[in-house]
């Protein structure tokens, strides 16, 4: 078949670019195809599903209507080789896609450590709606599920985990937990908040194998800590870009698909946009890979933009993270590790924002992070141009939010 | 399907009398929603208007007439209560004199045809003793204004070029004026704001002037000075016009820069860029005083010297000034009585003034005399919607007074305070369920509210109707109900009552002019109801009883005078919030819990010198009493240093207790109400 | 299509707007916290600044929403929040430049302006005349918001 344009995935990037081209050009042809069966779904609500914030049917975030709406030609199919050279796709089942332009925005998988037995069942990851309708059935009380890994991801499926009355054993490799996502301190302070919830987490440790007894349950071993049981067990430790299809071609892959300012990969026609791209960021980084779904959105606008010929320069993505877990609002934006050359800025106590550090550099904003109260949400949402237009404002903690909003307003002395 | 309709009538939450639309849904009110075609407040109200819902349906309402017995209250039927009170007056009265007994008007239910109700039955009793709340609020300017002008005047906000509000808040007071001002800023009018407190009206000021409590006047004076030495004076106007510009401009001498920036705190330049806004602004200025000037010892002068200014520049029936407005013709519900009762009204001899132009006696006074029972004893006292345990000077001594009544009848939509100290505790109606007519002044309409519904209670009508026909004088009230006692009301205007109904969102009875003054020279008439005909500097009716006729600055504040170690700090009281008026709307939760508690409010100097935080509890203590009340620590500009302000109408806190009594206004006995001198100490637990 | 116009310059923080809209939204209190519209004051500036949702054309937390759940109304153009859809993961204030995103710490959703369904109460009682409800294809109501529309530009 013959199409405009070719949209490998289904999800933030994919639909983000079909929905940007839609609305200037009804037209169009725009195929969209997705391994995954089913409407388009968020991957971000799945934790909030399985602890029972939101119904299953909210997942969906497109209606059954919606592909033929918006007049998208909607293919259910894995995609298993690109021709750069004739412009084609082959899908598993043979069919060949003639494309125009071709957008990949295929996401990510997650990683699976080498750790023996890590291929049996029961042994889930928290990724996709298939993993999802794998684990709810687990999620009663009186189980006792053991996630290796403390990302933002592993750490979200514990949450929901100990929101569902699970026994919860969170084990981590490293010394800290969520080490992309939260400074020294703020682990330090939501490992402590993490542990009052009950969860048994435990880092520096190293799980050696994964045994699986006959009854179903599991024993992990662990280096020097007597094992653990458990009746499940979540892997959250990471993931990487989905590109094994491209291997024949001549687009630049590192780790991620190399794009530009305009999402272009390093051959003409071919766009990337989502976690499976690593692109320019606010920091001037040349090819980041993200995997967060802010990021994602913006990138399939903008691949979506020239796509059409529009010209349109994406001036950087910004990481962002937000999520509410162990009561606590945990969030983080832009550079805000402890290893940066920079002035931190802590919030009083008396704000009653929690744990909210600001990290400035030449009285410029760099990044955030939070572990704490909504409350401090604001400032997050306010500082987004602040970074990204990397606007001069000299920090004073303690008017942070009145001086932000003086900037956002325009309101001059 | 429900039945839905808007019903048309005016606000009675506060006294603007903004047009309301009222939703009804199955003979339940659902919503109140501004009326876009009323003049007045174009659609806008604040949220006391749309929580009238609210009120009218809230729980804490009375429904049935209450008796006080040995165990407490009981609640009796309406006839009983009438019958008994009736009885009980007309008791009172052949013991005591007609004289004994009085009415007390408040400012819960309603002002003007519910006052006119009210005056009428107890001069029909042949009682001379009306009171009401306006002898703590309005009457003293209104005092003030008729001496100088012959009139209650209103300011042309919204054609002015300069609006220089003196001590007064609108946004919390009188919203809709806020959007005359917008109206008139966006033509490019300024605006000055002159007060003790950085108010809301302050941030739109172009001007903030910031003075001393109670200094308004002398700042006044010192402005008259600048306008006579620079020229500024309208000769024409004011020899044409006015009387006693000699004496004012000899008076006004001592008024120096240097002596007003010793006195009030302005500097000679602030009092410079005011004087370059009047020059700039031509005629189309209007002064306007709120309660800060009129609740001082030198309440009225302070009023009269702020319009002098007006006159000076000629800035009287003009655009855009003060403007002389006209009436619509209606009745008055009042009716005279015999020189010689009216000789026996309390307060009369004390404040002639106050007697002779409002024809109300003094509330201050009345405490005084039901104690001591001098000149005459006075035994009963029917109030509709006043409560003065919260309201009134000297909290200890109005209880203490109206327990020692033979009588009190307090007819209210709640058990206040002072209801709670009653024999007799009615269940009143709300605006909502009555018709009336209600006018608004600045912009020359009226309206005939609709009875939007009929909860079953008892009108003020009803009350005096009630009364009146129990106590002999049913003649006095031959209507049958309030349709046609309002069609008695507007019959000398030719207007039907169909007709002025079916102006649903009012009815303009008069265009508005200016230059009136002119054409009634022109006819030989006396422009100005003054003794003189002329707008008095000296007033008439001040040198009929031998006081000074010029609005002198004699009577300072009572702080300036103590010995500060004592009592360092000045109190004042009354500063409005949005969602309360006066006493009232603690009672809706949704406003109370935007300010569920009363707090003094200070600078941070005062509160760094007294060792005080902001939100803990503090002693503030005057001669009358003491109260415990939090604090709140304002921001360095919001209010002048060394003083404090605390909102009157809490019962857990309530100011009046630190007020006194003792120190009132020469002319209208206004208590001073915004200079009590305080101290305050923190509380050690 | 209408929208909440600010003119700051008419702004006297009375806060009635903020009454309404919490009273409006919660049925039980006019506290400030509850309201959808701010009004920030700048004492040192003397500056006024209700906030409000702007519905801005191009509204970033619609896009960025994981959940699908902002959305706009066909009707009165209003970028509103299903909150049977919303899982409170908090990704519109992140997104929003302005602080216009709330949070109601009861149901754990984000809330936000909606226009009141096209009559908004914000307006109705704000006693100054500084907020407006008009069509921004009006000239005078879009000089009102050109400020509004910068700070967009600028801040997407």
């Amino acid at each position: 078949m013959q199409t405009d344009v070719l949209i490998i995935g289904n999800s933030a990037a994919g639909l983000s670019a079909a929905e940007t081209i839609r609305k200037y050009d009804f037209d169009k042809k725009i195929t969209i195809v997705s391994k995954e069966s089913g409407p388009a779904y968020s991957r971000v609500l799945l934790p909030y599903v399985l602890r029972g914030k939101l119904d299953y049917d909210n997942l969906f975030i497109r209606d059954g209507n919606y592909y033929i709406e918006n007049n998208f030609y909607y293919i259910e199919g894995l995609i298993v080789s690109v021709n750069t050279e004739s412009k084609t796709a082959v899908c598993e089942s043979s069919e060949i896609i003639k494309y125009d332009s071709l957008l990949i925005a295929t996401g990510s998988n997650p990683v699976k450590p080498p750790i023996p037995g890590i291929e049996s069942e029961g042994v889930y990851h928290m990724w996709t709606k298939d993993d999802l309708d794998h684990l709810m059935p687990h999620f009663n009380k009186d189980k006792r599920v053991v996630v290796i890994g403390s990302g933002f991801v592993s750490l979200q499926a514990a949450w929901s985990a100990v929101c569902k009355g699970l026994k919860v054993t969170v084990i981590e490799l490293a010394d800290r937990i969520m080490p992309s996502v939260i400074d020294n301190k703020g682990a330090e302070i939501l490992t402590g908040k993490i542990k009052e919830c009950g969860v048994d987490l435990r880092i520096d440790t190293l799980t050696l194998a994964i045994k699986k007894r006959d009854d179903g349950t599991f024993v992990i071993d662990l280096k020097d800590q007597s094992s653990i049981e458990a009746d499940f067990i979540i892997v959250g430790t990471g993931v990487k870009p989905n590109t094994s299809f491209l291997e024949e071609t001549d687009i630049d892959i590192d780790r991620g698909i190399c794009v530009n300012r305009y999402m272009q990969t390093s051959v003409d026609d071919v766009y990337a946009a989502g976690d499976v791209a690593g692109g320019p960021t606010a920091f001037g980084d040349q090819h980041q890979i993200h995997a967060l779904w802010p990021t994602a959105i913006e990138m399939g606008k903008v691949a979506g933009m020239n796509i059409l010929g529009k010209q349109f320069v994406y001036e950087g993505s910004l990481n962002m993270n937000v999520t509410q877990m162990y009561d606590m609002t945990v969030a983080s934006m832009g550079q805000f590790t402890d290893n940066l050359d920079c002035d931190e800025h802590l919030m009083p106590e008396s704000s009653g924002m929690g744990y909210l550090k600001i990290c400035a550099k030449d009285d410029q904003i760099i990044g955030a992070c939070l572990i704490g109260k909504t409350s401090a949400m604001k400032i997050f949402g306010m500082l987004r141009p602040v970074i990204r237009l990397n606007k001069k404002l000299k920090v004073d903690i303690t008017r942070l939010e009145s001086d932000l909003q003086k900037l956002t307003y325009g309101v001059a002395h | 399907m429900a039945k839905q309709e808007i019903k048309k009538s005016c606000c009675r939450m506060c006294g603007m009398l903004c047009g309301i639309d009222v939703n009804v849904e199955d003979g339940r009110v659902t919503e109140i929603n501004g009326n876009k075609a009323f003049r007045a407040n174009r659609g806008r109200i604040c949220i006391k208007g749309s929580s009238g819902v609210t009120q009218l349906y809230n729980p804490e309402r009375l429904t049935k007439p209450l008796k006080r017995t040995e165990n407490g209250f009981v609640e009796i039927e309406m006839e009983q209560a009438m019958d008994e009170i009736a009885e009980k007056l007309q008791s009172l009265q052949a013991d005591y004199g007609t004289e004994s007994v009085g009415v007390w008007k408040g400012e819960g239910i309603g002002f003007a045809q519910q006052e006119g109700l009210a005056r009428r039955f107890i001069h029909g009793i042949q009682s001379p003793n009306y009171f009401s709340n306006d002898t703590q609020c309005f009457a003293g300017r209104y005092i003030a204004y008729n001496m100088v002008f012959g009139t209650w005047p209103c300011a042309d906000l919204r054609n002015t070029n300069l609006a220089v509000m003196w001590g007064t808040n609108p946004p919390a007071s009188h919203s809709y004026w806020t959007q005359d001002i917008n109206d008139a800023r966006d033509k490019g009018a300024k605006l000055i704001v002159i007060d003790t407190i950085y108010t809301e009206m302050a941030r739109l000021a172009d001007l903030y002037i910031q003075v001393k409590p109670g200094t308004d006047s002398i700042l006044a004076w010192g402005l008259i000075k600048q306008l006579i030495d620079q020229k500024m004076v309208d000769n024409e106007f004011v020899s044409k016009f006015t009387k006693g510009y000699d004496e004012l401009e000899a008076y006004a001498q001592t008024y120096t820069p240097e002596y007003v920036q010793e006195k009030t705190g302005v500097t000679p330049e602030q009092m410079a860029a005011v004087i370059q806004h009047y020059r700039q602004a031509g005629k189309k200025i209007a002064n306007w005083c709120g309660t800060g000037l009129e609740h001082q010892a030198n309440g009225v002068n302070n009023v009269r010297s702020v319009g002098y200014i007006d006159a000076l520049i000629g800035a009287v029936d003009v655009p855009g000034g003060m403007m002389t407005v006209e009436g619509f013709g209606a009745r008055s519900l009042e009716i005279d009585i015999e020189p010689s009762l009216m000789s026996k009204a309390i307060g009369r001899e004390q404040f002639p003034i106050l007697y002779g132009m409002r024809g109300e006696c003094h509330t201050l006074l009345l405490m005084d005399q039901i104690l001591s029972g001098k000149p005459y004893p006075f035994k009963g006292l029917v109030m509709t919607a006043a409560d003065p345990v919260l309201t009134n000077a000297n909290t200890g001594k109005v209880e203490e007074a109206l327990k020692a009544l033979d009588l009190l009848v307090v007819k209210d939509l709640y058990l206040t305070e002072t209801a709670k100290l009653a024999d007799y505790v009615l269940p009143a109606a709300s605006y909502l369920e009555r018709s009336e007519l209600q006018y608004n002044g600045i912009n020359q309409t009226v309206m005939l509210t609709e009875k939007v519904v009929d909860l079953g209670h008892q009108s003020e009508y009803e009350l005096f109707k009630g009364l009146a026909d129990r106590m002999g004088i049913a003649e006095l009230f031959p209507w049958e109900n309030e349709d046609e006692l309002n069609a008695w009301l507007i019959e000398p205007t030719e207007m039907s009552l169909a007709e002025l109904a079916s102006h649903r969102d009012g009815y303009q009875f008069k265009p508005l002019t200016y230059e009136k003054i002119h054409r009634a020279l022109e006819r030989g008439e006396k422009p100005f109801n003054t003794p003189s005909g002329l707008i008095e500097f000296t007033s008439g009716h001040l040198e009929a009883i031998g006081m000074e006729p010029l609005a002198k600055f004699q009577d300072a504040p009572e702080y300036l005078g103590v010995e500060p170690d004592e009592y360092p700090l000045v109190l004042m009281t009354g500063a409005r919030k949005v969602m309360y008026f006066h006493g009232r709307y603690r009672n809706l939760p949704q406003l109370e819990k935007v300010m569920p508690k009363a707090q003094v409010e200070m600078h941070p100097a005062d509160a760094d010198r007294f060792g005080l935080n902001h939100g803990e509890k503090a002693r503030v203590i005057s001669a009358y009493g003491a109260i415990d009340i939090h604090v709140r620590v304002m921001s360095a500009k919001e209010i002048v240093p060394g003083a404090v302000q605390i909102t009157h109408g809490f019962k857990n806190a309530n100011v009046n207790y630190l007020v006194g009594d003792g120190i009132t206004d020469p002319i209208s006995g206004f208590p001073a109400l915004k200079s009590v001198p305080v101290r305050i100490e923190k509380i050690i637990n | 299509m209408k929208t909440v116009s600010i003119d700051r310059s008419k702004c006297v923080g009375c806060r009635n707007c903020e009454m309404a809209c919490a009273f409006a939204r919660t049925g039980t209190t006019c506290e400030s916290q509850e309201s959808n519209i701010k009004v920030n004051h700048y004492l040192d500036e003397r500056v006024l600044m209700p906030m409000t949702c702007l519905h801005c054309s191009e509204a970033w937390c619609m896009s960025v929403c994981p959940a699908g759940a902002i959305s706009r109304n066909a009707d009165t153009n209003a970028v509103v929040i299903d909150e049977d859809r919303c899982a409170g993961c908090k990704m519109c204030m992140l997104a929003c430049p302005f602080g216009n995103i709330h949070f109601d710490n009861e149901k754990l959703v984000s809330r936000k302006c909606d226009l009141c369904d096209g009559a908004p109460k914000c307006v109705e009682h704000c006693i100054a005349g500084a907020l407006k409800y008009e069509d921004m294809n009006d000239n005078a109501a879009a000089l009102r918001c050109k400020n509004d529309h910068k700070l967009i530009a600028q801040a997407l």
